[in-house]
């Protein structure tokens, strides 16, 4: 099978807007007879409901949590990417192209990407007029940052909280819907399996989690918006909830994987504190405009950082790279994290820290303005902590945070599934190797106010679908293996809780495939993998009933597909043969330690193909083709 | 419905209600109060203000009746809130601790509502539905405060208004909509010092006239 | 200092079957700089390692930003530390043999679900009674077209700011649901967007409120004190204008 990314022809420019007019369009009266069902309400899932709800589709919609407010795109901090160029700083749609294609290390799609900047200034059109309070300036324009990986000012942002407030504006935008009829919501169900009729995906089985009933949903129309799958690593910046299991069952009937060993480990976190740690709490990157990375320059100094003088610091961050200094791109921050500590410079406790250090800034530009900055996250990390960071610096240390890898999309955000779609961190198509600060907002809002709505209806209106019941055999199926996985389940009464498993999988692959993957580690993690699932199978203990509100039962689940599906980002991480952007192999660096791309072999998009349980996944490429844009070497110096 | 009814049966209009009602309470309250001050100058001062305050003739009968229907509306609705605020939680935590917001005033609400219900039964019977053609006000009052338990009634009594317009005060801005955050200090000062003014005021007449008349 | 604590829970467990109670639970070693949620987390582990039922609880993004968990401990809501959620108390505010109390948020309009689970979907039903600007994606004017004032941007905000967690009307007295609903109209009818549906919206949403069973508001200011995000019982003030507004004019 060969992957046809469906890219319009033309120029770069002008593809979306020749894309919309050749799109087949649905006659606005028939727009209600198809059913559309939406998986997840973050941003992408939220945004794409409501605005086919407007639109007239009839929309299912659900979640796991419940209510639509609380999918984690609530927990977005830093804010959102426009190329409206309100600073006059020489921005541009272009200038926002590139820095994506450049910041993801040229390992995704040229044209996807340039749609994303070009929808970039509808978005924040759209956002403030549904009345999501960003920040202003004094003259009542909107006012903006810089942030991480960019040298001009082109983020906009609600305090701390921009996620919050995005996702409210959208969550309010689907409560209209349901007010009006076209969407009916589902919170409180987990999708556990993607239903195919005749090779098209036409309806899902979903748990509902207060009852614990199977039940089946037809629909003309699926689109997975269930975000990423960083929880495979346990310890991440990640809600508990968040899994993989929407888009790896969907992987399991056919939808490709594409790029699963991309996994973002973001530079500013909470230091882990103990054993018992449920997850780790990101702190805003944009501290990091005003902060100032350091670490002593003796290893194991553990003197109070008051007590270190300036020239016994080490700001390392503007020394290796002067032009971006504390700005450099994320995977860039983290992996000199990471190498400081190594060295025996780590701070705290643990020696698995660095300094964040806003002194300089709280002294230049007085604590008033810092507060209103950053108040609320310095509130955060004293709550966590119990340290005051206007006193001492902040400690911080790299998590995984984000996953650009997901379901392999076309440019419609098609699946190879006919009928799947993914939208937000579910699929893999903008990010390439590494996602910028401030663009997860910007893409999961862009895939789903703007993108789908017109795809789909490219794919409904060019599409024979005849009708697909619920009570069909497609359906019943798959809840009779679905209940059969569920009671084998409950029925291992082993002696571990499936937290602990989880526990486990997580240190295995921070260790084995985290911040600097080796192919020794990567192949051992794979042994180690396999041998844990295989006790999980033996061991795990699941208590209650299976027709009963039970998140014991919900969780093992989830971690006998996170256990599933490390593997198989171990396997892509260990074929894919150069370093780039998040993902460094230290066999293919410089000598000055940065990721080495080997563009002439590794230029393409992988994307894995399920072929049966324990049987090798099959690799397909999609080569990217770069015309609009210089393959150079990410430099930040 | 009528789109009047539909507004004072939501739960805001109940406290438009509560706080427009209460409002004249309070208005009364400080006017009751002044008057009843003349009290502390004597008998003679105290006979002319209520010659003074009779004169006015009808209009006082029509002030009369615009409080007792202002009473009735009071009490129903806080009586129809207190129980529907009662049923909004069946079953109560078994432990409870306040976060600081409350007051003793705001608490007991409902509980001094209907003690000042009561007492003001009690008022009027002393005061107002009286036989004043052999003698005066003042002589009806005197007769009352020689007795210490009518003495200590009152005080209390006074005290349980006090509380409970130390919360009301405010609160009636709050319910209206009148308050920011450039006000809400200054209402809930007014509010203290209004009460206090009620509970020293209204408070120390009972003793005053037992003890120093 | 040691560095970690024992506490005794008193636990609220309730399901289908069992009408609700309490069950009491040791946790030991439980390290000071645990989240309370992680500490129940050490709980249940114990309980499911010992095939018994855990105790449920509604958690997502531990980091007071979901509005997911909340219960109330030891009589408060989220505990005791202000402007808190519950994931974000941490274990450093309790002493070694502490006695907690855990019980769900108590009101009609919150039946309970399991332990400490309650069904919250009333508060989507007062969203979706008119909590939104009425604007279709695609053909907004320009982000920067309508200037709107930094002071009325962060008042908007600060309204914006609620978590949707429920622990003002777990706090209420009453059991009112008044902070919540008057941060949403608040936040909408500040900002010039919701201007035009201001008091559509606050009719709506205000007669909403009051069919799903929610108490009246007496002003006693309890939700501000245990609100997680600090919001002011002056969004209520604000509400009450704009319901007026609505019936009145």
């Amino acid at each position: 099978m060969t992957l046809d990314a469906k890219i319009p022809a033309g120029d770069l420019a002008g593809k979306w807007d020749r894309y919309r007019f050749d799109c087949k369009l649905v006659n606005p009266a028939n727009k209600k007879k198809f059913t559309i069902i939406v998986v997840g309400t973050g941003l992408a899932g939220a945004s794409a409901a409501a605005s086919l709800g407007e639109l007239g589709y009839n929309v299912k919609s659900f979640c796991i949590q419940d209510s639509p407010r609380r999918a984690h795109s609530i927990a977005a901090q830093g804010g959102i990417n426009a190329a409206k160029n309100y600073a006059n700083d020489g921005d541009s749609i272009f200038r926002l192209f590139y820095d994506t294609i450049k910041g993801g290390d040229f390992r995704s799609r040229e044209a996807n990407v340039y749609r994303l900047a070009q929808i970039s200034n509808n978005i924040i059109d759209h956002c403030v007029a549904q009345g999501i309070p960003f920040a202003r300036d004094y003259g009542g324009g909107l006012a903006y940052r810089s942030f991480g990986g960019a040298q001009v000012s082109r983020t906009f942002y609600a305090k701390g909280q921009t996620g919050q407030q995005l996702l409210l504006g959208a969550y309010g935008a689907l409560m209209r819907q349901v007010a009006k009829g076209s969407v009916t919501l589902y919170p409180r169900r987990e999708m556990l399996d993607l239903v195919l009729v005749d090779g098209k995906a036409r309806g899902i089985v979903v748990r509902n989690l207060v009852t614990g009933e199977l039940e089946s949903h037809a629909g003309h129309a699926v689109i997975l918006a269930t975000g990423g799958y960083g929880n495979t690593y346990f310890l991440s910046t990640n809600a508990m909830g968040s899994n993989v299991t929407a888009t790896w069952r969907a992987y399991k009937k056919g939808a490709f994987f594409a790029n699963p060993c991309f996994t973002q480990i973001h530079p500013t976190c909470i230091p882990v504190h103990g054993e018992h740690q449920s997850k780790l709490t990101l702190m805003s990157e944009s501290l990091r405009n005003d902060g100032r990375v350091w670490v002593p320059k003796q290893p194991g100094d553990k003197r109070n950082p008051a007590d270190i003088p300036e020239s016994e610091r080490d700001y390392y961050l503007e020394r290796k790279y002067p032009s971006f200094g504390n700005l450099v791109p994320r995977d860039v921050a983290s992996r000199n994290a990471k190498e400081e500590c190594d060295r025996g410079k780590g701070v705290g406790q643990t020696g698995l820290a660095v300094y964040l250090d806003l002194a300089d800034a709280i002294k230049s530009r007085g604590k008033a303005e810092i507060e209103s900055k950053y108040g609320n996250l310095f509130e955060m990390y004293e709550k966590i902590t119990g340290e005051n960071p206007y006193e001492a610096p902040m400690k911080i240390y790299p998590a995984v945070h984000y996953t650009m890898g997901g379901l392999w999309v076309d440019y419609n955000l098609m699946t190879t599934i006919p009928g799947l779609f993914a939208a937000g961190e579910a699929n893999f198509s903008d990010h390439g190797a590494n996602r910028l600060g401030a663009s997860a907002l910007m893409q999961g809002l862009c895939d789903g106010y703007f993108v789908i709505p017109y795809t789909i209806g490219g794919y409904l209106a060019s599409s024979s679908l005849g009708e697909a019941s619920a009570n069909g055999p497609e359906f019943s199926d798959a809840m009779a293996a679905i209940s059969d996985n569920i009671k084998h389940l409950l029925a291992i009464n082993g002696k571990q809780s499936a937290i602990s498993f989880h526990r486990r999988l997580g240190k295995i692959l921070w260790d084995h495939c985290g911040i600097a993957r080796r192919d020794d580690d990567m192949k051992k993690g794979l042994c180690l993998i396999q041998n844990l699932r295989a006790e999980f199978g033996n061991d795990v203990r699941v208590p209650g009933d299976e027709a009963d509100f039970n998140q014991a039962l919900e969780n093992a689940g989830r971690v006998a597909d996170f256990l599933e599906f490390a593997e198989l980002l171990v396997t892509d991480a260990l074929s894919r043969r150069e370093s780039c952007g998040c993902h460094l192999n230290v066999d293919f660096q410089t000598p000055e330690h940065e990721a080495l791309r080997d563009d002439e072999n590794f230029s393409h998009v992988a994307a894995w193909e399920y072929s049966g349980r324990d049987k090798e996944p099959v690799l397909h490429k999609e080569p990217l083709v770069f015309e609009n844009v210089a393959l150079t070497r990410r430099s930040y110096k | 419905m009528n789109w009047f009814i539909e507004t004072i049966s939501s739960s805001i209009g109940k406290k438009l209600l509560m706080a427009i009602t209460g409002a004249s309470f309070i208005l009364f309250l400080m006017i009751h109060l002044i008057g009843n001050l003349t009290l502390y100058f004597g008998k003679a001062v105290f006979l002319s203000y209520v010659a003074h305050l009779h004169a006015l003739g009808p209009l006082i009968v029509a002030v009369e009746i615009m409080l007792l229907i202002l009473a009735c509306i009071h009490v129903t609705t806080g009586t129809f809130l207190f129980f529907q605020n009662l049923y909004a939680r069946p079953r109560r935590y078994a432990v409870k601790r306040w976060a600081g917001g409350r007051t003793i005033g705001s608490a007991t609400m409902p509980y001094s509502g209907f003690i000042i219900l009561a007492f003001i039964v009690l008022h009027l019977s002393n005061f107002h539905f009286v036989d004043l053609s052999e003698r005066t006000i003042f002589d009806v009052i005197s007769t009352h405060f020689s007795s210490m338990l009518y003495v200590f009634i009152y005080t209390c009594a006074v005290v349980v208004v006090a509380f409970h317009v130390s919360h009301g005060f405010w609160s009636l801005f709050q319910s209206l909509g009148a308050n920011n955050n450039k006000y809400m200090p200054l209402l809930r000062v007014l509010g203290l010092i209004f009460a206090v003014s009620v509970a020293i005021g209204f408070g120390f007449i009972p003793s005053y006239v037992r003890f120093m008349i | 200092m040691s560095r970690t604590i024992n506490l005794t829970l008193k636990v609220w467990r309730q399901n289908k079957a069992n009408p609700g109670g309490f069950e009491t639970y040791e946790a030991r070693s439980i390290s000071k700089d645990m989240s309370f949620l992680e500490m129940l987390d050490v709980v249940n582990e114990e309980l499911i390692v010992a095939g018994k039922e855990p105790i449920a609880f509604d958690h997502d993004c531990r980091e007071g930003i979901c509005g997911m968990c909340g219960s109330v401990v030891n009589g408060r809501a989220h505990g005791h530390m202000e402007k808190t959620t519950l994931c974000q108390l941490h274990m450093r505010h309790f002493s070694d043999g502490d006695t907690v109390s855990i019980e769900p948020w108590r009101a009609r309009a919150f039946p309970v679900i399991k332990d400490l689970v309650v069904d919250r979907s009333t508060l989507d039903e007062i969203i979706r009674a008119g909590g939104y600007v009425s604007v279709n994606t695609g053909g907004a004017p320009d982000a920067n077209a309508m200037p709107i004032p930094t002071e009325m941007a962060e008042k908007a905000f600060n309204a914006a700011a609620c978590i949707g967690c429920g622990a003002c009307v777990a706090a209420c007295p009453n059991a009112s649901a008044m902070l919540f609903v008057g941060a949403k109209i608040s936040h909408l009818s500040i900002l010039p967007q919701g201007r035009p549906e201001a008091a559509k919206r606050a009719w709506a949403m205000v007669t909403k409120m009051d069919k799903l069973g929610f108490g009246n508001c007496s002003n006693e200011t309890e939700c501000e004190a245990e609100c997680p995000k600090g919001i002011s019982i002056l969004e209520i003030a604000r509400m009450n204008r704009e319901f007026f507004k609505a019936a009145f004019f």
